[in-house]
């Protein structure tokens, strides 16, 4: 069966307006799933600038999109510059070797890297606001 | 079927959970010279995908090397 055109537009259009856009379970607040609060951690701790995007309340439909767009059906996905750099194994591969802060344009942060975000660490995030679909 | 698919890879299969369908494959392999780390996994999950799609497995983690020629 073919992807929901209308889905796959909008998150489309998401992609292309987000440098940096993570497709989650749950919310950045609130994360329903232990791989996407670990790449929410890695993101945060690099204070990068993201957009994100709840798949749960499409995720069936969200799959069969992001597997026409990307080749990829799991979540959560990275997106930068309009491309799926990948899940939650290669953000944190990339984040060790200092690679992602690299391809984001952000420096590496002091320290060795942490696969958790550490919630004492005051520093706010800066965030878009997390993008709803609805379908 | 990992190996079947990358002639020449060494292959590393852990079961995560102890229930034999939460996996971590670690794979070694000279056809990821030059390959995008996100290629590499689609490599891989290419390889297992008949075994992720009858839920034989449930979970597949990727650590990718690229092994020398």
């Amino acid at each position: 069966m073919a992807a929901n055109p209308e889905l796959r537009e909008q998150l489309e259009q998401a992609i292309a307006a987000n440098k940096v856009l993570l497709l989650m379970k749950g919310t950045p607040e609130m994360p329903r799933c232990g791989f996407s609060m670990r790449s929410v951690g890695v993101l945060e701790q690099l204070g990068v600038e993201y957009g994100a995007i709840d798949v749960l309340p499409a995720m069936g439909p969200l799959r069969e999109v992001t597997g026409e767009i990307s080749d990829w059906q799991t979540f959560p996905q990275l997106y930068v510059d309009g491309e799926l750099l990948g899940g939650c194994d290669i953000i944190e591969e990339m984040h060790a070797s200092g690679e992602l802060a690299e391809t984001l344009g952000v420096s590496q942060p002091e320290g060795e890297p942490q696969t958790q975000a550490d919630s004492s660490d005051s520093r706010a995030p800066t965030q878009s606001p997390p993008l709803q679909i609805e379908t | 079927m990992i190996a079947a698919a990358l002639p020449g890879a060494s292959v590393e299969v852990v079961d995560e959970t102890g229930g034999g369908d939460h996996l971590r494959a670690i794979v070694e392999a000279p056809q990821f010279d030059g390959v995008k780390t996100i290629d590499q996994h689609r490599m891989i999950r290419a390889a297992v995908k008949p075994r992720m799609d009858d839920g034989a497995i449930h979970a597949l983690s990727i650590t990718t090397r690229v092994a020398a020629r």
